[in-house]
């Protein structure tokens, strides 16, 4: 136990004893819907006896756009751009799953070039949200947006490739069913070097400045513990989970696009706490750029896309694919009834699962710490209300 | 690579503890709905099966019946298997909660209930998620919002396929009450004259 833990255990304890048999009544606060911790319009009501969250509960749905319905009348490529707008921090990681499923319903074969370029996407993908979601968590944490603009750098260079690849930085609508949109044009390879060249550094200044921070660690250490059962047990995924110390990571677990061939680590922190969360990410960062330059190494030539027709009616059946996006396990689990358009569409959202447990990680803890959590969880609140 | 876990093998798990529950059909696990918990519970504590990460909750709408979908993952063993259980009542389908198995099945529950009307008996706090309190009806369902003139909500066909997938001519098609945000019949438009120059 650090100092800084003895400190916030001795202040907690100041409190309790303050507010313990006075009389006092519970007081119920709104975070949200407007707040800048709920990064999008999300409320959180807390029930609060003093500084201490007694409870815990979130009314969602203010982003609701019912696309699970809307789905239902678009054929299966006129689908794709809904995908990126369900987490519109990680569009490339939605197109991927979306595509992934409804070429399971087609059985359609995707060449070998197509399967890198979508891997080094969804790797660039990850950089970017990683990027956004630590510097947000830094944010959530008192560092008033000197972090998150440094990491902004980063995500902004991602986004710029993304415009030269599909003309899109946010909403990029470039994957399809059977490859990509577009094949790489020339530039992007050369900024994609000096990408990955530059990268290391930055990471580097970014744990020189923030891993061995007092203040980080106090308001994150031991801060939204969770336990590696609670977390299975709550469907939790992606390094929300990874942070318990339990190693699933689907990339590994069941290797989709040719991830069996590329070297990678699954890192994996030990208490499950806000800063392990944070933590992971960071690493995970690392591991993305080692994927990218094996992509980049091994690039195959061929066809980008798949003769697959536009307009393409698979046979009745049904399909559940997965893959690791930023935040957690994304899949979308498709029903074909023969028709030309999605029986029924559904995504398994990871930022709303994630928040399974987050009644249980902030109950007990000061309102602050609730804040905290809610950072380290990285929820996309489109993803959430769909 | 996650493997698909044996649907007979699991249908044996389940049948061992209380026979009938489950059946196999086509290769999929079938559950009855009164003790779809209880048989979910076995699946998850049973060494073989090991199901202890539930991925995926939702429902389908097939018009006779609803089908609701579980996706089960065993995270040390890594098989997937997915489960489903039948319900035919429309005017109240209800059936057990799965909140006592997995904690992860909370909020998705919830999303079913919100969205297609199922009732899960036991869940703690089941209450609308997305929509309002009072909104009228439940959207996933392929009921919902009927078209004028019975034409049903959907994607008909592609235009190229043959004629009566082609799109409906415009005028066919009975149109809905003109709302008033709607871009209003030409002709009715009250345009405001120009005024005469003040100076």
């Amino acid at each position: 136990m650090t100092m800084s833990d003895d400190t916030r255990l001795a202040m907690q304890g100041t409190i309790e004893a303050l507010t313990a048999g006075d009389g006092s009544e519970p007081v119920v606060v709104n975070l949200g819907p407007q707040h800048p911790s709920t990064h999008g319009v999300f409320r959180l009501k807390v029930t609060l006896d003093g500084e201490i969250v007694q409870d815990a509960e979130m009314r969602i749905g203010y982003l609701h756009r019912s696309m699970e319905k809307l789905a239902e009348e678009r054929s299966y490529t006129q689908n794709i751009p809904f995908t990126d707008r369900i987490d519109y921090l990680a569009a490339m990681s939605n197109n991927l799953a979306y595509c992934l499923a409804a070429e399971e319903l087609l059985g359609v074969e995707v060449p070998p070039r197509a399967q890198a370029i979508r891997v080094m996407f969804a790797e660039l993908q990850r950089v970017a949200s990683h990027a956004m979601a630590n510097g947000t968590f830094i944010n959530d944490c008192g560092a008033w947006h000197t972090p998150l603009f440094h990491m902004f750098r980063d995500r902004e260079r991602v986004l710029d490739m993304f415009e030269m690849t599909c003309g899109a930085r946010l909403t990029t609508n470039y994957m399809r069913i059977g490859g990509v949109a577009f094949d790489l044009p020339d530039q992007l390879l050369p900024t994609l070097e000096q990408f990955l060249a530059d990268m290391p550094e930055n990471i580097a200044n970014y744990e020189a400045l923030l891993l061995e921070n007092e203040i980080l660690h106090a308001r994150a250490r031991g801060v939204g513990v969770i336990s590696p059962e609670m977390a299975i047990n709550s469907s939790l995924s992606g390094p929300v989970l990874r942070a318990t110390g339990v190693p699933w990571d689907l990339r590994k677990a069941n290797p989709y696009c040719g991830y069996e061939s590329y070297e990678f680590d699954v890192p994996v922190g030990e208490q499950g706490d806000c800063f392990d969360r944070f933590l992971v990410r960071m690493t995970e960062v690392k591991q993305s750029l080692r994927i990218l330059r094996q992509v980049v190494d091994t690039l195959p030539d061929g066809p980008y896309l798949a003769d697959v027709p536009l307009h393409a009616r698979p046979e009745p059946g049904e399909s559940y694919a997965r893959v690791e996006s930023p935040r957690g396990e994304l899949g979308f689990y498709l029903v074909s009834d023969g028709g030309p358009a999605p029986y029924r569409f559904h995504c398994r959202p990871p930022s709303l699962i994630n928040l399974s447990a987050l009644k249980e990680m902030s109950i007990g803890g000061t309102l602050a710490d609730a804040i905290v959590t809610l950072g380290s969880i990285d929820i996309v609140v489109g993803e959430i209300d769909r | 690579m996650t493997t698909q876990y044996d649907a007979t093998a699991a249908m044996e798990i389940v049948n061992a503890s209380a026979p009938g529950a489950a059946c196999v059909d086509e290769g999929v696990l079938y559950l009855e709905p009164d003790t779809l918990a209880d048989s979910i519970r076995t699946l998850r504590d049973s060494d073989q099966s090991d199901l202890v990460f539930l991925s995926n909750l939702t429902a389908v709408d097939h018009e006779l019946h609803f089908e609701l979908v579980y996706h089960l993952q065993s995270l040390d063993l890594n098989h997937i298997l997915q489960v489903k259980a039948r319900i035919s009542d429309r005017e109240d389908p209800a059936l057990p909660s799965l909140t006592g198995v997995y904690h992860g099945a909370h909020l998705q529950e919830r999303e079913v209930f919100d969205l297609f009307g199922i009732r899960f008996e036991g869940h703690p706090d089941l209450r609308r998620m997305f929509l309002w309190d009072g909104f009228p009806g439940y959207p996933l369902r392929k009921d919902f919002l009927q078209m004028p003139g019975q034409v049903r909500a959907g994607l008909p066909g592609f235009p190229h396929e043959s004629e009566e997938n082609a799109w409906p001519v415009p005028g066919s098609v009975p149109q809905r009450p003109l709302h008033p945000n709607d871009p209003q019949p030409e002709g009715e438009i009250v345009v405001a004259e120009e005024s005469e120059d003040p100076s």
